[in-house]
């Protein structure tokens, strides 16, 4: 039983020259999933190609499966099957043609699960690459990967441009991956809804910072929306973990991450109303909160 | 299995507890007897397609009801208590009354008004 | 790796096994036209000279700069090998691949000339060194390739490269020494065509080196 994370970053620092990725810190245990939630440009895609040993770090540590990365890429990547979504494959082959060149490359080829996935993807293993849709050939480079059980799956946008049907049977093969519980994925999404219901652990990624890792749960414990409704004039009392206080006339609606019964109480009659919050909620909030807080 | 139970991401319950309530309704109907072995956590994560940690924790909040028995490396089974099934009833029943009280409070009505509209709702149950 | 380096060389030849089988058909077709009769030769020899400097040329480009902008590169990066692996793998194959239509062609031209008795075998010393000069040509249109991610330097480096070729035959090959007894009947191997044959060999080993120490050691790759 090993104990060895499958992935740790520590401080990484990335520097471009229109965008830093800045003292990330990110890990990731056997068994788990994590959704990598982040806006456009926040650096998603590249804290998953240091992941990946595409990029080097300016500073900082990154290692995956016990292996330094960059420099152990080539002995990593044996058990990492990683997919992004601008990945492509060689368009003058076939789908075959390429099962077979993994096939020979990876001694954990499973066939009859590949013949399996091709059937649930809807694949045709003698069409040329080439001649795939975008969302298709996504399917295939993602069978490639899951075909090969490998021990952590790197994914970036592996839903993006797949239609409900194909998306529901990725996820359920995700959540076939973690029933063995030495095996984790990592994958940043934008459907929150995903990530939502199949994460363990949640980061959410902004301009280059980390800007929370918690397990999903947690979040979705932490966080409320509280509506009360209060003499006008009266002052809403100052509490600490308050991220938001819209005021309008008698109605005030306090955003908090920190949620306990006791802030109700403390609250008294005024409350009306305690809300949860949908992780697309919460992220919309948290990003807001941490742009106010650094002024962005 | 798992087929007929079902975690709806547009229900405002979280889906813990959707879970939770949703065994506790087959332990309650007798489906799921006292002594049945509970799908593996992760088994039914991957039944259900929810995460592993909202399952761990559907488990663990039944475990402390008392309504399952987690024996460790073994699995999670049914508490063998007598009257559980009646005992998870009457729990539902007490939640629901609980949440009749309240509305009746603030709509004002007195403790006797609320009776007999319970003694009229037992008597329309006859009729049926 | 030497399994994965294997499997990643077959694939090249097999992605581009018409380009090889298509030049190669072609430059022997230059050759054939060749053999007609002087006005023919000059035809013919032209024929076989572009056919080998553009498969040379496609062949980098596309094997290269296509993998790249096909997002293909990110998929051969995803396999277990490291930065240094796969440009040692792309130089060994891809020249690898250039050698095979090469060596045909180039004996193809020998043979022509050794064979057909209007053509004088005096010209052999200078076609074996267009031959190797080719080769040399390949390995640096090949060596930038793996170096630069501009389209515009790449269009450059080809320009510059097919110049050269002319500039060769006429600057190198028109030297005195080479001149002299191309007409002849008999080969000459003289001082000075070892000394050009070094140089070039110097400079195919060098522009071979040089992705082995540069490309091969950048740290981030796209």
């Amino acid at each position: 039983m090993t104990t060895t994370r499958h992935i740790e970053m520590h401080g990484v620092r990335k520097a471009f020259r229109f965008f830093t990725l800045e003292d990330l810190s990110l890990d990731l245990e056997p068994g788990q999933i994590m959704g990598f939630v982040g806006p456009n440009g926040a650096g998603k895609s590249t804290t998953i190609r240091l992941l990946t040993g595409l990029l080097a770090p300016d500073a900082g540590e990154v290692r995956v499966l016990g292996h330094a990365m960059p420099e152990g890429q080539a002995l990593a990547k044996r058990d990492i099957g990683f997919v992004s979504d601008d990945m492509r494959l060689f368009s003058h082959a076939t789908l075959d043609w390429h099962m077979r060149f993994i096939a020979s490359i990876y001694p954990n080829w499973d066939e009859q699960y590949a013949k399996a996935l091709v059937r649930r993807f809807n694949l045709h293993p003698e069409q040329n690459v080439g001649g795939l849709s975008t969302g298709e050939h996504v399917k295939a480079v993602l069978l490639l990967a899951l075909a090969r059980r490998p021990r952590l799956l790197i994914l970036d946008e592996p839903t993006s441009g797949l239609d409900p049907v194909a998306r529901h049977e990725l996820l359920g093969e995700f959540m076939e991956v973690l029933k063995d519980d030495e095996r984790s994925i990592l994958f940043s999404s934008h459907n929150t809804v995903d990530v939502e219901r199949i994460s363990d652990r949640i980061t959410f990624i902004d301009r280059g910072r980390l800007v929370d890792s918690s397990d999903k749960e947690d979040f979705l414990e932490r966080w409320r929306r509280i509506q009360l409704q209060i003499p006008a004039g009266t002052a809403v009392p100052d509490l600490p973990h308050v991220v938001s206080k819209v005021v309008d006339g008698q109605f005030v609606t306090i955003t908090t991450n920190r949620y306990s019964p006791d802030l109700v109480s403390f609250l008294g009659s005024g409350v009306r109303e305690v809300q949860r919050m949908s992780l697309e909620e919460i992220f919309v909030a948290t990003v807001m909160h941490h742009r106010e807080l650094r002024g962005t | 299995m798992y087929s007929g139970i079902n975690i709806s991401q547009t229900d405002s319950r979280p889906m813990y507890l959707q879970i939770m309530e949703q065994i506790r309704a087959r332990i309650a109907a007798g489906d799921w007897p006292a002594g049945k072995e509970l799908p593996s956590i992760r088994a039914l994560a991957a039944a259900l397609s929810v995460s592993v940690i909202t399952i761990k924790r559907a488990y663990l909040d039944l475990e402390n009801e008392g309504v399952i028995v987690t024996r460790h490396g073994k699995g999670s089974f049914v508490a063998d208590v007598n009257g559980l099934a009646g005992e998870l009833q009457e729990g539902k029943l007490d939640e629901h009354l609980a949440a009749a009280a309240e509305l009746g409070t603030q709509l004002g009505l007195t403790e006797e008004d609320l009776s007999a509209r319970l003694r009229r709702a037992i008597r329309n149950v006859d009729k049926k | 790796m030497n399994m994965l380096a294997r499997k990643l060389i077959a694939k090249e030849f097999y992605l581009l096994r018409w380009l090889i089988i298509g030049s190669t058909v072609a430059g022997i077709a230059g050759l054939l036209i060749a053999a007609e009769g002087v006005m023919r030769f000059n035809i013919g020899m032209l024929m076989w000279l572009t056919t080998i400097v553009a498969f040379g040329v496609v062949l980098a480009t596309f094997a290269i700069a296509n993998e790249r902008k096909e997002r293909a590169l990110q998929f051969v990066l995803s396999l277990p090998l490291s930065h240094g692996d796969y440009v040692r793998i792309k130089v060994i194959g891809l020249f690898l691949c250039f050698l095979v239509p090469w060596v045909v062609l180039s004996l193809g031209a020998i043979v022509l000339i050794v064979v057909m008795p209007n053509l004088p075998d005096g010209m052999l010393p200078n076609i074996v060194l267009l031959c190797v000069f080719m080769l040399v040509n390949y390995a640096f249109v090949l060596c930038s390739a793996l170096h630069t991610t501009s389209e515009g330097m790449m269009t450059l480096v080809i320009i510059v490269t097919n110049m050269s070729i002319t500039l060769f035959i006429f600057l190198v090959l028109g030297v005195s020494a080479l001149r002299t007894d191309f007409q002849g009947p008999n080969p000459v191997w003289n001082d000075t065509f070892w000394i050009v044959l070094g140089v070039e060999l110097a400079t195919l080993a060098v522009t071979l080196a040089l992705p082995y120490l540069f490309a091969a050691r950048r740290r981030d790759f796209i």
